[in-house]
This record gives structure tokens, sequence and C-alpha cells, in this order.
């Protein structure tokens, strides 16, 4: 396996029998990857035949590095790797800045900016009435509820559609995992998602939605025919799961550390840097793939061409050469440069939108609540979206 | 030093203007305004802050 022409000097990588997508690690990898990060950079995983990055400086280096490492393998097998060939996600520079600018052209901040005032006005009333209810289940309630609404009608989702929209865009992450049990049966139902985004037409979306402008635009010349199906099952695939995710643990985060909240409802201008704490605590992607396209240096040991590669997000956010006391929640810490909407040219295209929701959601949970009595968070194994499963509220303190 | 701005990669987060909102800000279609390209020791810390925090890399020091 060891390519002849390493330069004298330069060693493999520390290895390790680590299973990242063992049911105990993606519960709680942060045991795990605090033991990587000891042993190196960039460690081996015999059991994944995967080159994890573990610590923060190596991960923001080799994030906008596409020329050492391809987006060609995003995912962890190879079938979702060809699946998603000729998207944003999976391609590199030169042709990834062109599909980036189609992608981004209505979900920019510029493009979203009239959905602000909306988007809050929404997460107010729904935060108003779980209040005045006084006991809920969060997850379904508020962290599914909320972003699904938004997207639908983002995209101008009916019918169906919008029913399934959960299924397909949990499906649509569990695939990029390795080939497990839990990648083989999401496939069939990310097929569904894909066959319904191949054949969708701008009267299946309603008027004055975005999704409707994306076929206008195709309609204009104003991005390549055939692409608007593309977009937006880049938009579900990669935008639900994620924020549902994100939203869940803003409320698990805040009923577990009420002193946190105290602090943001004595100063709402932390809302922004108490999300960028909730992502960098509990990112909900933790591991992404990519594709060493040479022989790669780091820190003076290689990881040969061709590898596959795992980028520990997770790891990286809970670094202490990085940040001071990183297993700490801590609002006020403001971790600008977390690493949780990736980096560089493939940075998240949707987190001007994921802000808009988050930041909506902790204003109104600040202002409205003052603390949640929170029962037994159930957690469920999942590849690549690590998210609550169920959180009772069993009682809500009001503001 | 200078900042120089890659505009095709600017996407309007306006995370570089909450860094330094005395170097740059975002007009009122949401495009990036460059105040001052040219920066002295003084700003250097604010101008690496706001490079450092382009989410989409599109900001660097010449
Ligand atoms: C808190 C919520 C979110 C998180 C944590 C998140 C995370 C990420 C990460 C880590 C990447 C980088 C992938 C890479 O480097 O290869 C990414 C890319 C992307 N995200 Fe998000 N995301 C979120 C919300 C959204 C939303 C709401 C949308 C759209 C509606 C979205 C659409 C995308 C797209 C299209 C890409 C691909 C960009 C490209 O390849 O150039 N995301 N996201």
């Amino acid at each position: 396996m060891r390519p002849s022409h390493f330069t004298e000097g330069m060693t493999t990588p520390p290895t390790s029998d680590v299973d990242l997508f063992a049911d105990e690690v993606v519960l709680d990898p942060y045991p795990v990857y605090a033991e990587l990060r000891e042993q190196g950079p960039v460690v081996h995983l015999r059991k994944n035949d995967v080159y994890a990055l573990t610590r923060y400086a190596v991960i923001r280096d080799a994030l906008p590095d596409w020329e050492s490492f391809s987006s060609t393998s995003i995912a962890f097998n190879p079938m979702a790797n060809e699946a998603l060939t000729g998207t944003s996600l999976a391609s590199d520079p030169p042709v990834h800045t062109q599909l980036r600018a189609t992608l981004t052209e209505n979900l920019s901040p510029r493009a979203l900016r009239g959905l602000k005032g909306r988007i809050e006005a929404k997460a107010d009333v729904l935060v108003a009435e779980l209040v005045e209810k006084g006991s809920f289940e969060a997850i379904s309630a508020l962290a599914r509820a909320f972003p699904l609404e938004v997207v639908a009608d983002l995209i101008g989702f009916t019918g169906h559609v919008r029913d399934n929209m959960l299924r397909w865009g949990q499906a649509a992450m569990q695939v990029i995992g390795p080939m497990n049990q839990r990648t083989a049966e999401s496939f069939p139902i990310a097929g569904e998602l894909y066959e319904w985004c191949s054949q969708v037409k701008a009267s299946d979306l309603a008027e004055g939605s975005v999704g409707r402008g994306i076929f206008d635009a195709e309609a204009r010349g104003a991005i390549p025919p055939d692409t608007a199906g593309h977009i937006i099952h880049q938009y579900l695939g990669a935008g639900v799961d994620t924020t549902v995710a994100a939203i869940g643990n803003i409320v698990a985060l805040f009923a577990s550390h009420p002193d946190q909240l105290d602090l943001i409802r004595e100063n709402p201008s932390l809302v922004p840097g108490a999300f960028n704490e909730v992502l960098r605590f509990w990112p909900p992607v933790n591991a992404w793939g990519r594709r060493a396209t040479k022989d790669v240096d780091i820190d003076g040991t290689v990881i040969p061409a061709g590898a596959q590669i795992a980028v520990l997000l997770g790891a990286g956010n809970r670094d202490p050469r990085h940040y001071e006391n990183p297993d700490a929640f801590l609002v006020e810490r403001n971790p600008v440069d977390h690493l949780s909407f990736g980096y560089g040219p493939h940075g998240c295209a949707g987190q001007g939108l994921a802000r808009l929701e988050a930041h909506a959601v902790i204003e109104a949970l600040s202002r409205r609540v003052k603390r949640l009595v929170v029962g037994l968070e159930v957690r469920v194994p999942s590849n690549i979206t690590r998210s609550i499963e169920e959180l009772p509220i069993l009682e809500v303190i009001p503001a | 030093m200078k900042i120089v701005l890659d505009r095709p990669r600017c996407e309007g987060h306006g995370l570089c203007e909450e860094a330094a909102p005395q170097l740059m800000h975002l007009d009122d279609d949401g495009e990036l305004v460059l105040d001052r390209e040219e920066v002295d020791e003084a700003d250097a810390a604010l101008a690496n802050a706001a490079v450092r925090v382009c989410p989409v890399a599109a900001l660097r020091i010449a």
C-alpha cells in the first residue's frame, strides 16, 4: 500500500480500531474524538478504512483545499457518491463554482432578506402556543414542525410532498454513511425524493415561492436547463434534517443550562453567538467525507493519494488547541469560526436560512421562557446527522 | 496591507461587517462594500477578524 516515493522522514499516521459509525460512537462521539485528537491530527481508522482529520487547524486548512481534498467522495459509500455526481456538493472547482452560483442565486442572504419578518413571526406564534400549553414533545412540536413549515413554504411544497419531507430529508443524510444496515434501509426512501425531484414541474409548487423562482430562472435561461429539480433536491437533502437537529439541540441545551439561558434573557444581543455555540458544541453533522487527490503531508505524516478522508467537524470544534475549555457550553464564547457549516467553497449554502430560523427560535424562547423542565431525552443511532429523537418538556416556567 | 474581496464568491452573509463595521458594510442590495481597502497597523486585527470569519473564504489580506 505504501507508495514508494515517500520523502525521507515522512511517517504513516497513527492507527486506531475505533468504528466511527458504531451505535455507541454516533450516539456520543466526543469521548472517542478526544482520544483520536490526542493520537494525532490525522489518524487511520482501520475498521472504516478512512483517514480521520481530528484537530481544528488541520480541518480548517483542509476544507477549502479542494486541490488536495476532493468532494467527489463526500459520502462513505460508492453508491451515494455515484448518485451525487453532478451536484454542487460533490463537485470540485471549476465546475463547482458554476453550480454553486446557481444554487445560491435563490438561497443567499441577499435572496432571503424578504423572509426574515415572516420567519420571526412564525417562530414567535409557535413558541407562544407551546408556552401556553405548558407541556409538549419538543422535537415533533418545534424542532421538526418549524423548519418543515419554513422550507415547505420557501420551496412552495403542497400536499403529499409536505408529508414526506421529514422522511426524505432523514434518508438523504443517512445514505451518506458507510454501507451499513441504516444506509441500505434508507436508499429506497432517498430514491423516492430523487424520483420526485426529477419530475417536479413549476406548477407543482406554490406561486410566489422560491421554488417557483428557481423554475422561472430556468425558463429565462439564467440557470442551465433541467437543473431546477436538482437544486430543490439539494435544498431538501441538505436543509431539512440538519436544521431539525440544530433546533432540537437549542431546546435541549437551554433546558440543561438554565444559567446560559438566563444570560441570553438578560442580553438579547447574545442570540447569534448562542447559535454559534450550539452548533460548535453539538454539530448536526459530525463527520463528512473527502478524497485525497495526491499524497498529502500533514505535520510530517502522509495521507496516501486516493484515500477516503473523514473530516471530523465535531472533533475540531472541541479541540482545546483552539477553544479554551471546549467541553463547556458557554453562550458568551461566540465561536464565529466553528466548523459546523464547513468552510470555504463548499461552506453551507443554506447557512443564511439556518441562521434566520435558529435566531428566530432562540429569540422567541429567550423572550418567553424562564425555565424548561425536561423528561428523558431519547436518541436513535444515525450515520451522519446527530439529533435528538424525543425530548419531552414536562413543564414550562414562563418568563 | 490590503483587503482583497473575491466578488463572485461573496454571498452577502455579512459576518465580516459584524466583525469589522469600520472597514466594510453591506449596501441596501446586500452587496459588500469595502469602505477601506488599505488598512494600517492599527486596524490589522479588525481586518484579520473579518477575513477569518467569512464562511466562504471570499476575503483575504494581500
Ligand atoms: C444548522 C443547519 C445546517 C448545517 C449544520 C449544515 C451543514 C452543512 C455543511 C457542513 C456543509 C458543507 C459540506 C462540505 O463541505 O462538503 C453544507 C453544505 C450545504 N448545505 Fe448546509 N447545513 C445546514 C442547513 C442548510 C440549509 C437550511 C440548506 C438549504 C435549504 C442547506 C444547504 C446546503 C447545500 C446546498 C450545501 C452544499 C454547498 C456546496 O456544495 O457548495 N444547508 N451544509
